[in-house]
C-alpha cells in the first residue's frame, strides 16, 4: 500500500536550553497533532550552542520560517545586528581584515574590480576602496533591516543577529508553551532500547518514564541520549582544532555596534561581541595557555571556564535518536559557526522529518548531509588556523577539501564549491581575505579590461551612497524600533 | 606585470565542430590578450552535430560571449524550448514533459510532490504537469520569456532547439571575428616532449607544424591527442546505456504551429527524437545495434516520421562513456573526445560548455599545466558526467515495458550503486537525494520518477495534517493561475516570428 507515513505520536526533546526550546517550537509547528515533550536536563556549561548569544544569517531565515519575528527578538530578547566581523592579527601582527555577510560584490564584477577590492582596509596604509555595502554601513554606523524589496539599495545586504541568551530562551519557552509543548524537569536516567538501534523510553530521575517515537538530543557535549546507543561513534577532531578550553568574561557595558571582533595571539583567540545587554568577551585557549596569561588576555572580569574536547558524531541520527548542536558536533565557537551548524541541522531534520518509524534511507540521507555540514564547519575553522597569524597555535591536520580550498585560493583566488558549506563562496572569499590568506589572481581578473574595474567601482560608490542616504544611524533606528 | 606585457599562452584547438569552436571562441573572448588561439580543422573530417536541442545554460554562454541572441537564432534556425516530452518510456501510451521549470512550491516545509502524491492517492489530483507553468505553456504551444521577479511567471527557464550543423559555423565566424586563427589541414602526427610527455606540436599532412603550450582536443570520438597519443583510458558505460547508433533525418514541418519543446519517443530498441526548428523538423532514432540492425533502424525511422523527408537517414556511431581523465598533461579534451552521453536529455553541448567553463577557471596562467589544477578540473568534470549518467540511466531503468529485448535488458539490468541508492530513497520516502552543484535538481528527478510511474510507497507524514479538500482547493488555485498565465502568453510561432531579426532566410 502507499500513503503518507504515520505521524509520530510523541517526540521527546532532551535539553531545554535555547537549542532545545527552538527545536521544540519547530517540531510542534511542523507536527501540530504530535505531543512534544521537553526534558529540562541539568544545564551543561560546556553546551556551547546553548550559550551562544549569536549565530549567522541562516538563523534569521529559520526564525522567519518558524514565525519568530525579528522585531520581537529586538523588543523582547535584546537583539541587535551584526554586519561584519573584524579579524585582528590573523594575517600577522598588526593585520586587520573585515568579513561581511551577504553577496559582498556582484560576482560578475570579480574581475578588475576584485583586484582593487580589499574586502576592507587591510591595514592602515591600504587605500583599497570598500567593496561591500555591509562594510560601508558598519563604518558609518548606519543600518536598518532591509525591506525585502528587490530594488531596495539594501537588497544584497545580509546580517547576523545577537541576543541576550536568557531572554531569547524565555521567549522561545513562552512560544513553546503557547503551542502546547509539554515539559518535565530532571536528569536522564536509564533508557530502554527499542530493539531497532534506538530508544523506546527514557527514564527521568524522580519523575517517570517517557516513551516516544522520536528523541531529539539537545543535551550538549554529553549527548545523554545518543551516547547511550551501542552504535554511537565519535570522531575526534583534536588533531584539526587546537582549542581545549574557553574562558568566558563577565559582561561589560552595553555597546551598540554593527561590528564584532575576533583577534588572535599566542594565548589563543579572543572574541568580543557587542550587544545591548553588555559587551561580551570570550577567550579560546590551547592546552599551553596558562591561567595567568588567559586572565591577562581577557579584557573583562573572568567568569567561568569550560573544557573542550572537539569532535563530532559520525552518525548524529541513530535509530530514532537525532542529535543536534553540541551533542552532534562539539567545537570552539569561532566565528559563531557552532549555533549556525546546530540550526542548519535542525532545518535538515525538519526537511527530512520522519514518521512514526524512521526510514533507514531517510536517516542515511540525514547523516550524509549532516556529516558534510559538520566537516565543512570544521574546515572553515581550519581555514582560520591556517592563517599566517594563527600558525603559532600549532601544526594541525587538514582535510583534503581544506587543502584544495587553500591551495586554489592562494594560487588562483578561486574557491571550489562544496556541498553544505556554511558560507556562500563570496562570504568565504571575504573571510579568507580578512584572515590574511594571500590570494592569487584569477585568470579572468587578469584578462579583464581595467575600465571594467573603474566602472564597477563607480557603480558601487553610487550604490553605497544610495544605501547610506536611505538608512538612519543604527542607534536612531533601534530607538524607534523599541518605541513602536 | 600588466596582461599586455605577458607572453600569451599558445592554445591549439584541434577540431572544428561545435566543441572546438565553442572552446576557441570562449577562450579568445574571455581571456583576451592572455592567449593566442589557433584552431586546426580539416574539411575532410565530418562534424557529428547531433546536439540539436540544448539546455538553458546555453543562454549564459551566448550572453557571456557577447553574442546577440537574435543573430544567433537566425543563424542556427533556432526555436525556443521549454522542456522535453517523453513518450512511452514508463509504459506505452503514457507521456510526460520534463520541464525547464518547477512544479508547485513547498508548503510548510514539505515539497509540493508529497501533497500531490497524497491527493492523487485520494483521486483528487490532476497530472503532475498541470501544476507546472512550463509544462502547460509547452503543451499549449505558447512561449514568452520568463519574468525576472519571483512570481509564477518566473518559474521556468528556456533553451533553444537549433541546427547543430549551423552552430559550429556560427561560432567559427564569431571566433574568427575576435582573433581566433584558423588553420585548415589534417593532422598526421602528434609530437610530444621526450621528457615531460607533453604534447608540443601537431604535424599536418602538408608538412606544416603547429606548436603550442596547451592543446584542446575536440577531435570527436577519435580523441586524437587525449585518447590516442596519451592513451587515456576509456570507461565504457554501454552496459547501462546500450544505445550506440543514431539515424538522423530532417523532415518538413507538417503543422503551422512550432512546438516549443523536444519530443523523445521510446521505441523498441531505443528512442526517437523530434526537434522542431524554424524551417524543418529534426528526427532521429537512437538505438542499440545489439538489438536492431542499422538498416532496420533506418527503415523504422522512415516509417515513423511526420512530414516529407528532406534527406536519407544519416547514420552516426557512438559509445557511452568517458575518458578516465579529461585533462592529462597539457591536453584537455572537450566534447566527444572527453566522453559521450546520448542526447536523451540534450546534455552534449552543456557538457562541452561545462568543461570550457572549468578550463577557464583553472586555466594555466603561465601556460604550464599544474597537477593540482588538472586534478580539480577532472574532479569537477567527472562529477558532472557521473550525475548526468545516472539521470539518463533512470529514463531506461524506470520502466514497466517488456515488449522488446531492449527494454527487458534495461529494465532488469543492475544500475550503478549511486543510482540504486537514489532510487531506493525515492521509492521508500519520496525524497530526492540532494546536491547543489550539478545539472539536474529535485524537479527534474521528480518529473522523471513520477512521469515514468515510479510512485513512492510512502511519503512525508505531514501531508496528512491539512484538510485534503483545502489542499485540493489550493492546488486548484495554482492550476487556475497557471491557466491564466498561459492564456496571456503568445503562441510560440507568433512570438518567434514577431522579430524579423530572429528569423532565418526562407530555405
Amino acid at each position: 500500500m502507499n500513503g503518507p507515513r504515520e505521524l509520530p505520536r510523541r517526540v521527546v526533546v532532551a535539553g531545554d536550553g535555547q537549542l532545545g526550546a527552538l527545536t521544540a517550537v519547530a517540531l510542534r509547528k511542523a507536527l501540530p497533532s504530535t505531543e512534544v515533550l521537553v526534558i529540562g536536563t541539568p544545564p551543561d556549561p560546556a553546551a556551547l550552542a546553548d550559550r551562544a548569544p549569536t549565530a549567522l544569517p541562516f538563523t534569521n531565515r529559520l526564525h522567519d520560517r518558524l514565525g519568530i519575528e525579528e522585531d520581537r527578538l529586538v523588543r523582547e530578547a535584546g537583539a541587535s545586528h551584526r554586519l561584519v566581523v573584524r579579524y585582528l592579527g590573523w594575517g600577522g601582527a598588526g593585520h586587520e581584515g573585515l568579513a561581511p555577510y551577504g553577496a559582498a560584490i556582484d560576482p560578475k564584477l570579480k574581475t578588475g574590480f576584485a583586484r582593487a577590492w580589499g574586502g576592507g582596509p587591510r591595514n592602515a596604509s591600504t587605500e583599497a576602496p570598500p567593496g561591500s555595502l555591509a562594510e560601508v554601513l558598519a563604518a558609518e554606523g548606519r543600518f536598518q533591516p532591509p525591506s525585502g524589496e528587490a530594488n531596495s539599495p539594501l537588497a544584497d545586504l545580509d546580517y547576523a543577529l545577537r541576543w541576550n541568551v536568557p531572554a531569547y530562551r524565555d521567549l522561545l519557552v513562552r512560544e513553546a508553551q503557547r503551542l502546547g509543548v509539554q515539559y518535565v524537569k530532571g536528569a536522564i536516567g536509564a533508557v530502554r532500547p527499542d530493539g531497532n538501534g534506538g530508544i523506546a523510553a527514557v527514564a527521568i530521575e524522580n519523575v517517570g518514564t517517557f516513551e516516544a517515537d522520536l528523541f531529539v538530543d539537545c543535551t550538549g557535549p554529553a549527548a545523554s541520549l545518543l551516547s547511550q546507543l551501542p552504535d554511537a561513534v565519535r570522531e575526534d577532531w583534536s588533531a584539526s582544532l587546537p582549542i581545549r578550553a574557553l574562558l568566558f568574561g563577565k559582561p561589560g557595558a552595553a555597546r551598540l555596534d554593527l561590528e564584532d571582533r575576533i583577534s588572535i595571539s599566542s594565548v589563543g583567540w579572543l572574541s568580543e561581541l557587542s550587544g545591548r545587554d553588555g559587551h561580551q568577551a570570550m577567550l579560546a585557549m590551547t592546552k599551553e595557555t596558562t591561567q595567568d596569561a588567559a586572565f591577562a588576555a581577557l579584557p573583562a572580569e573572568p567568569g567561568n571556564a569550560v573544557p573542550l574536547d572537539p569532535g563530532c558524531a559520525t552518525a548524529p541520527w541513530l535509530g530514532n535518536v537525532v542529535a543536534l548542536g553540541d551533542a552532534a558536533a562539539h567545537f570552539e565557537p569561532l566565528a559563531w559557526l557552532n549555533l549556525d551548524l546546530a540550526h542548519r541541522q535542525l532545518a535538515l531534520l525538519l526537511e527530512l522529518l520522519p514518521g512514526q518509524v524512521p526510514d533507514p534511507r531517510e536517516r542515511d540521507e540525514f547523516n550524509r548531509r549532516a556529516g558534510l555540514m559538520a566537516a565543512r564547519a570544521r574546515d572553515i575553522l581550519g581555514a582560520h588556523y591556517a592563517a599566517p597569524g594563527a600558525v603559532q597555535l600549532g601544526s594541525l591536520a587538514r582535510s583534503s577539501e581544506l587543502n584544495l580550498e587553500l591551495d586554489q585560493y592562494r594560487r588562483r583566488g578561486r574557491l571550489p564549491f562544496f556541498e553544505e558549506a556554511p558560507l556562500m563562496v563570496q562570504e568565504t572569499s571575504a573571510l579568507f581575505h580578512a584572515l590574511g590568506h594571500p590570494s592569487g589572481e584569477g585568470v579572468l581578473a587578469q584578462a579583464a579590461d581595467p575600465r571594467e574595474g573603474d566602472a564597477a567601482r563607480a557603480a558601487f560608490a553610487a550604490k553605497a551612497q544610495a544605501a547610506l542616504a536611505a538608512v538612519p544611524p543604527y542607534g536612531a533606528w533601534m530607538k524607534q524600533a523599541l518605541q513602536s | 606585470m600588466s596582461p599586455a606585457e605577458k607572453t600569451p599562452v599558445r592554445v591549439v584547438v584541434l577540431g572544428g565542430g561545435t566543441a572546438g569552436w565553442m572552446s576557441a571562441a570562449a577562450l579568445a573572448r574571455l581571456l583576451g590578450d592572455l592567449v593566442e588561439v589557433e584552431l586546426v580543422e580539416s574539411e575532410d573530417i565530418g562534424i557529428v552535430g547531433v546536439g540539436e536541442a540544448t539546455l538553458p545554460h546555453i543562454r549564459g554562454f551566448v550572453e557571456r560571449l557577447g553574442i546577440d541572441e537574435a543573430a544567433f537564432m537566425k543563424a542556427t534556425h533556432a526555436t525556443y524550448k521549454l522542456g522535453i516530452d517523453f513518450r512511452d518510456f514508463g509504459k506505452i501510451g503514457e507521456s510526460y514533459i520534463h520541464p525547464f521549470g518547477s512544479f508547485g512550491e513547498e508548503v510548510a516545509g514539505v515539497g509540493f510532490h508529497h501533497y500531490w502524491l497524497e491527493l492523487q492517492r485520494q483521486g483528487m489530483a490532476d497530472p503532475l504537469g498541470s501544476y507546472s507553468l512550463a509544462v502547460e505553456a509547452a503543451l499549449a504551444n505558447k512561449f514568452a520569456p520568463p519574468a525576472q521577479d519571483t512570481s509564477l511567471a518566473s518559474s521556468y527557464g528556456y533553451a533553444y532547439q537549433f541546427d547543430a550543423t549551423l552552430f559550429g559555423p556560427f561560432m567559427r565566424e564569431f571566433g574568427l571575428g575576435i582573433g581566433v586563427k584558423r588553420t585548415e589541414g589534417k593532422v598526421i602526427e602528434v609530437r610530444q616532449d621526450a621528457e615531460s610527455g607533453d604534447v608540443t606540436t601537431l604535424v599536418l599532412e602538408d608538412g606544416r607544424e603547429i606548436s603550442g603550450d596547451l592543446f584542446i582536443d575536440c577531435s570527436g570520438f577519435r580523441s586524437l591527442m587525449l585518447g590516442q597519443t596519451l592513451g587515456e583510458e576509456w570507461e565504457d558505460w554501454t552496459p547501462w546505456l546500450p544505445c550506440d547508433r543514431a539515424a538522423a533525418m530532417p523532415c518538413d514541418h507538417v503543422t503551422e504551429e512550432i512546438e516549443p519543446y523536444t519530443r523523445a519517443i521510446a521505441r523498441p530498441a531505443g528512442w526517437q527524437w523530434r526537434i522542431p526548428l524554424q524551417h524543418r523538423i529534426g528526427n532521429g532514432y537512437v538505438f542499440s545495434s545489439a538489438f536492431i540492425s542499422e538498416d532496420e533502424a533506418c527503415e523504422f525511422l522512415l516509417a515513423n516520421v511526420e512530414g516529407t523527408p528532406r534527406a536519407e537517414p544519416r547514420l552516426l556511431r557512438f559509445k557511452a562513456g568517458r575518458r578516465r581523465h579529461s585533462w592529462n598533461r597539457n591536453v584537455i579534451a572537450v566534447g566527444l573526445a572527453s566522453g559521450f552521453l546520448e542526447p536523451l536529455e540534450s546534455t552534449s553541448i552543456y557538457l562541452a560548455q561545462m568543461a570550457i567553463t572549468y578550463l577557464i577557471e583553472l586555466f594555466p596562467l603561465g601556460g604550464k599545466a599544474d597537477a593540482r589544477d588538472r586534478a580539480e578540473f577532472n574532479r569537477l568534470v567527472d562529477m558532472e558526467y557521473d550525475r548526468v549518467r545516472d539521470f539518463l540511466i533512470l529514463h531506461y531503468h524506470a520502466t514497466t515495458r517488456d515488449d522488446s529485448e531492449f527494454w527487458n535488458h534495461v529494465r532488469t539490468m543492475k544500475v550503478p550503486d549511486t543510482l540504486a541508492s537514489k532510487m531506493e530513497l525515492w521509492r521508500e520516502t519520496a525524497r530526492v537525494e540532494k546536491y547543489s552543484d550539478g545539472l539536474f535538481y529535485d524537479a527534474s528527478w521528480i518529473a522523471v520518477y513520477l512521469g515514468q510511474g515510479v510512485v513512492p510507497d510512502r511519503y512525508d507524514p505531514r501531508v496528512g495534517i491539512p484538510d485534503p479538500a483545502r489542499v485540493a482547493r489550493a492546488m486548484g488555485s495554482l492550476q487556475g493561475a497557471i491557466r491564466s498565465e498561459v492564456a496571456a502568453m503568445p503562441g510560440h510561432r507568433e512570438y518567434l516570428t514577431a522579430a524579423r531579426e530572429r528569423l532565418a532566410e526562407p530555405l
